[in-house]
């Protein structure tokens, strides 16, 4: 090990995998071409904005990304969004994201495949792996990255921290696994095969530009990172996102007013207004009914009556009833309280079936059946007598009424909004 | 799925109903003269919940605010003795949090606020419970409306 590059290390988060890593990297280096490698990790410096100048640390910070996350099966994705993201990304903003050293390990900050690729493709050769296979991994691994990238940069640091802690016990345990190595290989290949089916396509043109000036990487053994979405995840993600979105369409049709709102803030703001406006309205008829409610003589059937009623009396035109049934229903209206509560307790006696020849056009009433129940309970049910033609219309009338109750109320409530 | 949220005529005549019928049973205290502010408030505030009890009783245990509604408003008559002062005194106590947290609010929780029983629920149950809330609201307000109107007259 060459431990004259220590003090460099002090920098690191985990100074032993760099030892290690940086001492591999070196006896590969000798093997490869360096000037390439020296050109990339003057890009690098550049891009990462690394505090460390030192080349050679530069370059063991490319080899202990990639060789840090190789040996753990277990971190297979974590490793994979860490190491990848370098690539595309730091190409495409040198200075733009302000990596640091954090953010060059950690993960979803870009890694440029140059530094990954020399590091890796010494490794890969010397281990015998396909150039092509991992071509394919660093490009599909490198989308992953760039979109986790956008996702968790924010996570970096408290992660970096986890994950070279437990990247680097890995490392000791099984830092030269070959099985190890080729079941990741196997792994990172189905993971990033799905990856590139699912990246957009300009990503991929842009990752393999890069990749081709480079030798092939091999990044099988890049890990990507714990917990990140994998397919089940964002396919569930996506669905909740549907979900929620069908739902503030529907509100958005529920509340007046919405069309031209678009954006979930927007629309959120829209619903607390209109609900607390309604609050509002509610509070301010109790008031209105508090006030009201003692002067009249307050009786429930009569209301009842006279809400239904009144309906009935506009609407008598409508629904063509003779001016005899309209008299009628007049006088029923004026009259006394008993009286009104026989005419109503015959409307709702038919629903109930006393009458049985009206059995078949209680049916059509479906709504009103629960105000029968209020009549059972009085007296007034013994003094049914209705007649034929009366009960026949009076059910079209009760049924009408209750339509036209609720558009007149809300005619009515449109008038005040 | 909009099917759900849609109230039936059914719902809207059962509200009706008992509204009407708790209504019929708040006494005024001296019905000599006319109602004095104190207790037009009493009865503004009586009316009030009243008519939430019969919109939620209406809706039945088929929404979740409604039951979670139906629930607050039994135990508030369960210990609503035991429960008034200690209300009182730490009312000032949440008015003063609410100054301060009012801000970092965010609109979802602001929305839950609304809501009864839009706490224990995540944003998806919750737009849900909204929308539903919405129109048993309007509903409530509309019949309201006519009963004032009618009385008014």
């Amino acid at each position: 090990m060459n431990r004259a590059l220590l003090p460099e290390m002090l920098h690191s988060t985990d100074m032993t995998v760099l030892e290690r890593q940086r001492a591999r990297f070196k006896w590969q280096q000798e093997q490869q071409q360096q000037q390439q490698q020296q050109s990339f990790f003057g890009d690098l410096s550049g891009v990462f904005q690394l505090q460390q100048q030192h080349q050679g640390f530069q370059g063991d910070l490319g080899e202990v990304v990639t060789r840090s996350v190789k040996p753990d099966p277990s971190l297979m994705d974590n490793g994979w969004s860490d190491l990848v993201g370098f690539g595309p990304c730091g190409y495409g903003n040198y200075n733009g994201s302000g990596f640091d050293v954090n953010c060059a390990i950690s993960s979803t900050s870009s890694c440029p495949p140059a530094v990954v690729a020399p590091a890796t493709n010494a490794k890969v050769l010397a281990e015998g792996r396909e150039p092509v296979l991992s071509e394919k991994l660093n490009s599909g691994v490198a989308r992953e990255c760039l979109k986790k990238r956008k996702v968790d940069k924010v996570q970096n640091s408290t992660k970096v921290v986890a994950e070279d802690d437990s990247r680097g016990k890995r490392i000791k345990g099984c830092p030269e696994d070959g099985e190890s190595k080729n079941t990741q290989k196997n792994n990172k290949s189905s993971s990033t095969s799905k990856n590139s089916n699912k990246e957009n396509s300009a990503e991929t043109s842009k990752d393999n530009s890069k990749v081709t000036e480079v030798q092939k990487p091999d990044y099988i053994h890049v890990r990507a990172r714990r917990g990140q979405a994998t397919d089940s995840h964002s396919l569930a993600e996506r669905v909740r996102r549907e979900k929620i979105s069908e739902r503030m369409k529907y509100l958005q049709d529920l509340v007046p007013g919405c069309n031209k709102i678009t954006g979930k803030a927007g629309m959120l703001d829209e619903i607390i207004n209109y609900v607390q406006s309604l609050q509002r309205q509610v509070e301010f008829l109790s008031m209105k009914l508090a006030a009201v409610n003692p002067r009249l003589d307050f009786n429930v059937d009569n209301l009842f009556a006279k809400e239904a009623f009144p309906a009935w009396a506009t609407n008598f035109p409508a629904s063509g009833m003779s001016s005899d049934m309209t008299n009628r229903a007049y006088l029923q209206f004026n009259q006394v309280q008993q009286q009104q509560q026989q005419q109503l307790v015959t409307c709702c006696g038919l629903d109930v079936g006393i009458n049985p020849p009206d059995m078949g056009l209680r049916r059509t009433i479906s709504s009103p059946r629960s105000i029968p129940e209020m009549f059972l309970d009085s007296s007034c049910f013994t003094h049914i007598q209705p007649s034929s033609t009366w009960d026949a219309d009076l059910q079209n009338l009760y049924n009408v009424a209750f339509e036209q109750g609720t558009i007149e109320a809300s005619n009515l409530l449109k008038m005040e909004m | 799925m909009t099917s759900i949220y849609q109230i039936n005529s059914a719902t809207r005549i059962r509200f009706a109903r008992r509204f009407l019928i708790s209504l019929s049973r708040m006494r005024r205290a001296s019905t000599l003269g006319p109602p004095s502010d104190e207790e037009i408030r009493t009865r503004t505030r009586r009316i009030r919940i009243v008519s939430y009890s019969s919109m939620a009783f209406a809706v039945g245990s088929s929404r979740a605010w409604s039951r979670a509604l139906v629930l607050k408003i039994r135990n508030r008559a369960r210990f609503r003795g035991i429960l008034r002062n200690k209300c009182l005194a730490s009312k000032k106590k949440r008015v003063i949090k609410r100054h301060k947290v009012s801000r970092e609010m965010s609109k979802t929780d602001m929305l839950r606020r609304l809501v009864p029983g839009g706490a224990g629920m995540g944003i998806c149950g919750l737009l849900e419970e909204t929308a539903h809330y919405m129109t048993c609201l309007a509903t409530q307000v509309k019949v309201m409306q006519s009963i004032a109107d009618h009385y008014s007259k």
